[in-house]
């Protein structure tokens, strides 16, 4: 019984030999598919913030510096690669690139900010139209967004009308810390 | 074999004036509201009806109703129905432990200890759980006027008391770092020479908060990203169980096609977790062929994933609603090449190793506890079926489209770490006929997303449970405002089977601890290093790896 075992277990090592990979000595290729890098195309996008309201690790933030001018800002250093904001996005102007080769010593090798030019109708973030189908998928923070973009922290206030006031109060927001 | 009528039935012939409401939102699911005097006599009657105890779950109603509510949850097995008994306490009133009867709830209550600040009487065990020994004692981090990133100064010396030595035995502590161990926990190991005569556990060390931080931050479709977080290897289980929860709490049908691609990705992720297991099962007690040549096998399965969902693990396949990506006939090929690989070269692993005496001398008899203590205990998945206990959630609460697959469970009576083996070897190839029959099976239209159209509705209940690779996953979910729950529990297997872990060391042999610890399905981390302290001096020595070769080498002549 112990010798036919080893016997097997000789042969089941034997044939499928040595299977490792020469990455990264080769380069290794992905499906079609795959979920790498986000890409941000500032041609096609609208400024909805449908991504930022939809990103699970809230890596997407938004500031509205003033009426006409809003700043978009990914941060890929806690970025899940979980492709919601390509998906969510109406006008198609994310990507998921097949990029993965992505360590790095700075984390704004992995940023992309864009600032985008606003006309005021499209402030109000309902231009995001997945939001009248599915309720469950609704956006919580709509209208003007404040988050903090040297922070890097998603601030969860809003509001209908640019207010110069939470403008300014966000300007130095700091996260908790530990005393 | 009651069916649900009868057990509303005899549930309100004898308590008549402690149940307030009995609330059938679905066919298989009760929901009853009951005094909170009569907790334990009622949940030992649902125990008596054949019940199996799941999880407990607490919120915070405070604001709104000056209450904390207590729901305990259980399942009925063999008459496929799950069930809630909902009560609630002022803050400052003890409520009645049903540990005593039902030492599986012990965790659970004392969590609600921990985390909301309520009080049980008689509980066996009252000590500190979840939060960390130095946080603040009056700050209850579940409740609604605590911020979700509260962080309180951290205090200098103080310990979470670990239970008393008994006499004649000495501690090992196994832990907070340890080989066998696939997160930080520690285990205090009581060894009378070889034998281990008892252990406590302190663990929760990585306790993130995600139910809080869910609760007060996320809206509902983020959650399934985050919940597949929650576990790196059976992160679909989680995703999929909670977005039945919110489906079921707001009466949303998905469609069939929908149902049967999560039923492949779950079967998908069950034979790449077993694989794993086995693997590291193979490693535990030194026979790293096994661990080589499962991973091999396993890896083309990784791929699969990487080319179904774009991404080799934690495949965010699954959202409230549906799936987020359809499968096409060119990927239904390609899965279908794949599992057949699979199971041939499974088929030559199996083979080679089942007959090797070093397996069976290092697993059977091993972490060996009756089947009484089992359903005694509520453990869950391989480790119950492992020990006579034929449970299954896929078959007894069928979910998905389990309801259409034809499958077995394998059931052993070896009541050892060796019946686990056989029995995760028997349930991948089993997922593999799963994948094949939905294949099959699967309607070649229809809508991968139903959307929901409707707002949700706040105070809605639901409470699911999914079929894990280590057990099953229980998920209860109360709906709130603002498009995110008030409420969600999580109950990951390990939750149940990790109390058991205590009673399956006792009078195994220390060299056993791995492997008996490894049964229930641990990754592993590194460390070099143990403590031995001596319990009359008290006195605590160092030793690395190096003086510990030297030690055991001395001994040994």
């Amino acid at each position: 019984m112990w010798l036919i075992s080893k016997i097997k277990q000789v042969l089941l090592v034997a044939k499928p030999g040595v299977v490792t990979l020469s990455y990264p000595f080769a380069p290794h290729p992905v499906p079609k598919d795959y979920r790498g890098q986000p890409y941000w195309d500032h041609h096609k996008c609208i400024g909805c913030g449908g991504c930022a309201a939809h990103c699970p690790a809230r890596t997407i933030m938004i500031r509205d510096v003033c009426q006409e001018l809003r700043v978009m800002m990914y941060d890929g250093s806690r970025c899940t690669y979980c492709g919601r904001c390509a998906d969510v996005c109406p006008e198609d102007a994310i990507t998921m690139t097949p990029l993965y080769e992505m360590a790095t010593g700075d984390k704004n090798d992995l940023s992309e900010t864009m600032e985008l030019f606003m006309a005021t109708c499209h402030r109000c973030g309902r231009c995001y139209d997945h939001e009248t189908g599915n309720s469950i998928d609704k956006m919580r923070n709509i209208g003007y967004r404040y988050d903090s973009i040297e922070m890097r922290a998603v601030i969860p206030k809003t509001t209908e009308q640019l207010d110069l006031n939470v403008l300014k109060e966000t300007e130095n927001f700091k996260r908790p810390e530990k005393k | 074999m009651p069916n649900i009528d009868e057990v509303k039935k005899r549930l309100t012939d004898k308590f008549k004036g402690d149940i307030t409401n009995i609330d059938q939102p679905v066919n298989n699911r009760l929901f009853v509201d009951i005094k909170k005097d009569k907790v334990k006599e009622i949940s030992n009657e649902v125990i008596a009806m054949g019940g199996r105890y799941l999880v407990s779950v607490g919120y915070d109603r405070l604001a709104e109703e000056g209450v904390l509510g207590l729901i305990h949850t259980f399942s009925l097995d063999k008459d496929s129905i799950m069930m809630a008994l909902r009560t609630s306490t002022p803050e400052n009133e003890p409520i009645e432990s049903i540990t005593p009867d039902i030492p599986n709830a012990g965790w659970s209550e004392r969590e609600y200890m921990d985390l909301l600040g309520m009080k049980f009487k008689n509980h066996p065990k009252p000590k500190r759980l979840i939060v960390a020994d130095d946080w603040p004692a009056d700050v209850y981090p579940l409740r609604k006027d605590v911020p979700w990133n509260l962080m309180p100064p951290p205090a200098e010396n103080v310990a979470y008391e670990l239970d008393k030595c008994p006499e004649g035995c000495t501690v090992v502590p196994v832990g907070p770092y340890h080989p066998t161990l696939h997160e930080p926990a520690h285990f205090s190991v009581f060894v009378d020479g070889e034998t281990i005569k008892g252990a406590d556990y302190r663990g929760f060390m990585t306790h993130r908060g995600i139910e809080k931080l869910c609760q007060t931050q996320l809206t509902y479709n983020e959650i399934p990203f985050v919940a597949e977080r929650i576990c790196g290897i059976c992160g679909s289980v989680h995703a999929t169980s909670y977005s039945q929860a919110v489906e079921q709490a707001a009466g949303l049908k998905i469609s069939r096609r929908a149902e049967y691609i999560r039923t492949i990705m779950l079967e998908i992720e069950r034979v790449h977790s077993h694989l794993l297991w086995l693997g590291i099962a193979g490693h535990l007690i030194g026979f790293d062929t096994v661990f080589m040549q499962s991973w091999r096998v396993r890896e083309p399965i990784m791929w699969l994933g990487e080319r179904l969902t774009g991404n080799r693990k934690t495949y965010g396949m699954i959202v409230v609603g549906g799936v987020r990506r359809d499968i096409t006939p060119e990927l239904k090929e390609d899965i279908l090449n794949v599992i057949n690989k699979i199971e041939e070269e499974l088929l030559v692993v199996k083979n080679a190793v089942i007959g090797d005496t070093a397996i069976h001398k290092r697993t059977k008899g091993v972490g060996r506890i009756t089947k009484e203590e089992t359903i005694k205990w509520s453990l869950v998945g391989p480790v119950a079926r492992a020990r006579g206990v034929d449970i299954d959630a896929r078959r007894d609460n069928p979910y998905a489209a389990y309801d259409e697959m034809k499958f077995d469970v394998p059931v052993f009576d070896d009541c050892d770490v060796w019946a686990t083996v056989l029995v995760r070897i028997i349930e991948t190839f089993e997922a593999i006929k799963i994948i094949r029959q939905c294949l099959d099976k699967m309607p070649n239209d229809g809508p991968v997303l139903t959307e929901y159209l409707d707002p949700l509705a706040p105070g809605k209940h639901g409470l699911t449970c999914v079929e894990a690779p280590r057990g099953e996953v229980v998920h209860y979910l109360i709906t709130g405002k603002e498009n995110s729950p008030e409420r969600w529990r999580v109950r990951a297997p390990t939750y149940p089977n990790l109390q058991g872990v205590p009673l399956m060391l006792l009078n195994d042999q220390f060299a056993d601890l791995p492997i008996i610890i490894g049964s229930i399905d641990p990754c592993f981390s590194c460390t070099d290093r143990v403590d031995v302290i001596n319990i009359k001096s008290g006195e605590v020595q160092k030793m690395n790896r190096h003086e510990l070769e030297e030690m055991s080498r001395k001994y040994k002549k």
